[in-house]
């Protein structure tokens, strides 16, 4: 029997070869490897780059599993769902589908493929509802919707492969969380399941692995890791500035190298330019039109807030090489074959290697080819940054997902899910819940709150109470009102924006989505640019904004939050040692590092460039105030929180008021008063000792957890977004999740979902375990503290940077009388 | 702790409740209590902490015993939503409440007024007390001196150092107070302070005015 079984395997293969062969292409070792792990049953994560054909490394072998299944496929073919492949991005999920079904048909099987997603029509997705596609492409949204429509366990019952793509994007996020609790249940649903996940390089690939399938999981036993080890040339040019005198000290938008970009546009076939927001992506488009309107029809824009269509048709002419140059963000990162793409430009620092190489790698997409690069720097300090990319992608130190822990938000949304669709007896869901990364060992007390919490609203059942979600009826947990499952239907998923506003012209035609924050800032006549055009508001209809061309000097472009990005670890020791350099011979610098020369000259003058053994603190007094800088050199996120610790201990010494800004050098504590910085030294404030009691403590990291409590209050369906494009009419339900936490924490502080947006504060924002590695370094390091006459060039992008926390132990009557005395001074 | 101010020859206290009392009518002026929005939100599945329910009555019995006023008039958006069962806390509240209450009716308030009429409360579209006229919706009258609610105003401090921050606040132009909202889970607008503006702000437990 054994025998038998590998020798129709081997047939197996020789049809998977002969199709390769076909296209005069030959298998790479990881694609065979995939195809055996498969067939035997394994389970696995597969770390293969962008355009190296993993797609058909996972195809293969579900259509293979399918022959051999089906002998008599072309006689009997069995309905009903066979393989799910999940996507990150939808607009990837039609390239998806043309590779499979290429396969398919070349293969002569009668096997079907769909696709859906937020895209898809109601009249497609009841359909699909009848009568499922064999193989399905869908987004982790769209998984959890079909896990809410009644009967899904009959519709998985004979799925035999799940396919997560593009899982390092997914991992850190909660759409990966989402991941988790869905695989959790389909395991259970359809007992022949294969999961298998895709990968790019990131640095915990084992982890990664680990939370796909679980942990100590049968699956994880029965599972490989493969890697496709394709070694991949990327060559890194940083553009140097001519005169250095003129570079500015501060900004984020580049502009000023503009034309140095142009001979690398007229070199190329096509070139990739990479911004880091989509506002930037704006002004870049309108700029380069601007000073070189003969790039009219051979440049483009694309960014997540342009319309589906344009989207798309940018792709295509990306691909029939009918572009010399586009202007984009994030949203080209993934996916997608552009083969014309011969040069990538990224503009502003990256502030991640894997991202960087994964931009870099969408140039010279052929194998074997080299990827080109070119680093852009928007202000002086970047070419230090620059210099850290060229040794981090030489040594292919790439950083590290971290998988989120005990996400409620998403556990209450899910057990809605379940409870919206079949209805779920918790004996039978808690096992599952504690099977995965995100809940393992989650304590029986926690699973019975939140069992309480969408039952009865609360922990006790009180008198007078109308509270309305989930209800029991013979042990099963089910939603029986249609408001509620309705409700819920529209609003799973874990990405929470602003509001989004869908932007269109008066006469009909739409253009792309904006913030409603943006929106709403506009009076009508006001003139922005949008998608490369310059618009005129007219009003806000329902969920739309009107507006009609203008022919005015733009005034306002949309800011976009999001793209304030930290650097990881691994990238902000490189970013330090770049620095370090300074003090070297010119000989041993990178270019980057000499450029800078004239402006380590001005820094030494009032204050020092530090070495590895010091640490700089810098003081002096502006219009503004009172500044102390401090440089740690550890990315936003840990100078966030160290700024915050400080500033803290800083104000228990003498009532104080300070706004705190950073960036990734270091961070400013701005205050009306000086402080002395003796005082601090003295009082050892950078300890590690009470870390997490001050951290605590400290105002700013209530400001943070509520931001945070923001997503969360979304996701578990405390705050409804609204029905699409009737926000108005539900706006009795609609709170602002900042009142929500406001009552939170004056009536329920024990609140699961309160406390879960200070963990996250802790594990995700202000990253507690790198801070405390951050102050150990700093205590072997020798203090510099100058105070100088005036603002030095490492400290100039902090100052000048209007986002800020806020941090006071002053009574708020003491500080406004204050305030007071001093305007009308 | 209130601050008191004088207008057309009348007396004024403002409280940090939101609250403003008229001294010569011994009449409590209270604005956008959204009574019933967190049962409201709680029956449409969202689960807020029920305490916050109780602690809108709470204030209100601190606030009438800081005046023992004779009359207590709700300046509008004194129920949020439908009837729900926060009438019942309203009812007994009522109930132990001695002054007699007035309810100039707001954009919120869709509960039938025979429903107040009931507990003996009058529901009015606006009240004239001589050079006084009180509203919801902030109106300017030829005449009188108005008082108003419905906006949740909030004003913005900002000083040196870049510190800045947003207080909820009663808002005086030279005909006009509107009143800041008492209730505890609504929210606040930011109003821009204009030259012939006054503004008091609610610091915790004081009325400062900038």
């Amino acid at each position: 029997m054994a025998i038998s079984k590998t020798k129709q395997d081997k047939e197996l293969y020789t049809i998977a070869e002969n199709w390769f062969r076909q296209q005069q292409w030959k298998p790479f070792p990881f694609q065979t490897k995939a195809w055996k792990a498969f067939l035997e049953g394994k389970h696995g994560l597969l770390n293969a780059p962008t355009g190296s054909g993993k797609t058909y490394a996972l195809w293969f072998p579900i259509v293979l599993q399918y022959l051999k299944d089906n002998p008599d496929y072309q006689k009997k073919h069995p309905k009903g769902l066979k393989a799910v492949w999940i996507t990150p991005l939808r607009a990837l999920s039609l390239e998806i589908k043309q590779s499979a079904e290429r396969v398919i048909r070349d293969l002569g099987t009668p096997l079907t493929v769909g696709i859906r997603s937020g895209d898809t029509s109601v009249k497609e997705r009841a359909r699909q509802k009848k009568d499922m596609p064999d193989l399905l492409i869908t987004t982790p949204e769209s998984l959890q919707l079909l896990l809410a429509s009644k009967g899904y366990d009959k519709q998985f019952r004979n799925c035999s492969a799940i396919v997560v793509d593009e899982w390092h994007e997914l991992l850190g996020t909660k759409r990966g969380v989402q991941i988790e609790l869905g695989l959790s249940r389909l395991k259970t649903v359809a007992p022949r399941l294969r999961i298998w996940g895709i990968s790019a390089t990131i640095g915990n690939l084992e982890q990664a692995r680990e939370v796909l399938l679980g942990p100590g999981s049968e699956a994880l036993m029965n599972s490989v890791l493969i890697r496709a080890n394709i070694p991949k040339k990327i060559r890194v040019q940083s553009i140097i500035p001519e005169k250095m005198d003129n570079f500015p000290w501060r900004g984020h938008l580049g502009l000023h190298l503009m034309e140095d970009v142009m001979p690398i546009i007229d070199r190329s076939r096509t070139t990739l330019l990479f911004t880091n927001t989509r506002g930037q992506c704006e002004i870049w488009y309108q700029r380069l039109l601007e000073k070189h309107p003969e790039l009219a029809g051979l440049m483009a824009m694309h960014h997540g807030s342009i319309g589906k269509e344009t989207r798309i048709w940018v792709e295509e002419a990306i691909r029939d090489e009918r572009l010399k140059a586009v202007v984009c963000t994030s949203s080209l990162d993934l996916g997608v074959d552009f083969a014309p793409v011969e040069t990538v430009v990224q503009i502003g620092g990256p502030k991640g290697v894997a991202r960087f190489m994964q931009r870099a790698g969408r140039s010279g997409h052929r194998p074997g080819q080299e990827s080109v690069i070119y680093f852009l720097p928007t202000h002086a300090l970047e070419l230090v940054e620059a210099s850290a990319l060229k040794a981090a992608v030489a040594t292919q130190t790439v950083e590290d997902r971290l998988p989120f822990l005990y996400s409620f938000d998403v556990l209450l949304q899910y057990l809605t899910t379940l409870a919206v669709s079949d209805g779920f007896k918790p004996a039978e869901i808690f096992p599952e819940v504690r099977s995965t990364f995100c809940f393992q060992d989650l304590p029986e007390e926690q699973w019975q709150w939140l069992l309480n919490f969408l039952v009865m609203g609360s922990q006790s059942l009180q008198s007078y109470d109308e509270y309305k979600k989930v209800e029991v009826e013979d042990g099963v947990f089910k939603v029986t009102n249609r408001g509620v499952a309705m409700r819920h239907r529209l609003q799973i998923g874990t990405i929470v924006g602003d509001a989004q506003i869908s932007v269109k012209y008066q006469k009909g035609g739409y253009i792309g989505t904006i913030e409603e924050s943006f929106i709403s800032k506009l009076t009508p006549g006001d003139v922005f640019t949008f998608a490369g055009r310059t618009l005129e508001f007219i009003r806000v209809k329902e969920m739309q904004a009107m507006v009609r061309n203008s022919k005015a000097k733009s005034t306002k472009t949309p800011s976009w939050m999001g793209g304030r990005l930290t650097l990881t670890s691994q990238m902000s020791e490189l970013l330090r040692e770049a620095l370090y350099t300074a003090g070297e011979p010119a000989g041993q610098q990178s270019e980057e590092i000499r450029a800078l020369e004239s402006l380590f000259k001005r820094q030494r003058k009032e204050s020092i460039v530090p070495k590895p053994s010091e640490f700089l603190i810098e003081t002096f007094k502006t219009r503004d105030g009172y500044h102390h800088l401090f440089y740690p050199f550890e990315g936003r996120f840990v100078h966030e929180a160290m700024g915050s610790l400080l500033s803290y201990r800083i104000s228990l010494l003498s009532p104080i008021t300070f706004s705190l800004a950073f960036n990734d050098y270091g961070f400013e504590l701005l205050s009306d008063q000086p402080v002395d910085m003796q005082q601090v030294l003295d009082n050892d404030l950078f300890t590690t000792k009470y870390m997490h009691e001050d951290l605590q403590n400290s105002l700013n990291s209530t400001e943070m957890a509520r931001r945070k409590f923001r997503d969360i209050a979304v996701i578990s369906g405390m705050v409804f977004t609204g029905y699409p494009n009737k926000g108005i009419k539900m706006k009795h339900l609609q709170s602002n999740s900042q009142l929500l936490f406001d009552v939170f924490r004056d009536y329920e502080p024990d609140n699961l979902l309160f406390q879960q947006a200070f963990r996250e504060t802790f594990e995700h924002q202000l990253e507690e375990g790198r801070l405390r590695i951050a102050l150990e370094r700093i205590a072997g390091q020798q203090v510099v503290w100058k105070a100088c006459k005036q603002p030095t060039p490492l400290s100039f992008p902090i100052i000048t940077d209007g986002l800020r926390e806020k941090l006071s132990s002053e009574k708020l009557a003491d500080r406004i009388q204050r305030m007071i005395a001093k305007l009308q001074k | 702790m209130t601050r008191p101010l004088n207008i057309h020859q009348s007396n004024f206290e403002l409280h940090p409740s939101g609250a403003l009392y008229w001294k010569e009518q011994s009449m409590l002026l209270i604005s956008d209590v959204h009574l019933g929005k967190v049962s409201h939100f709680r029956k449409y599945g969202a689960a807020v902490p029920q305490k916050a329910i109780a602690a809108n009555f709470r204030l209100l019995d601190s606030t009438l015993q800081d005046f023992l006023p004779g009359t207590v008039c709700f300046l509008g958006d004194l129920f949020h939503s439908h009837l729900n069962s926060e009438w019942e806390l309203f009812r007994e509240w009522v109930s132990r409440t001695s002054a007699e209450i007035i309810l100039v009716a707001g954009n919120h308030d869709i509960i039938s007024p025979l429903k107040y009429e009931a507990l003996d409360i009058k529901v009015v579209p606006e009240l004239l007390i001589g050079q006084f006229l009180l509203t919801h919706h902030p109106e300017e009258r030829e005449g009188f001196f108005n008082f108003a609610g419905h906006i949740h105003p909030a004003v913005r401090i900002c000083g040196e150092g870049r510190q800045s921050m947003r207080l909820p606040c009663f808002f005086k132009s030279p005909r006009q107070m509107i009143l800041p909202a008492f209730g505890t889970f609504t929210g606040m607008h930011t109003l821009e302070q204009k030259n012939d503006n006054e503004v008091f702000a609610i610091a915790e437990d004081q009325v400062i005015k900038l």
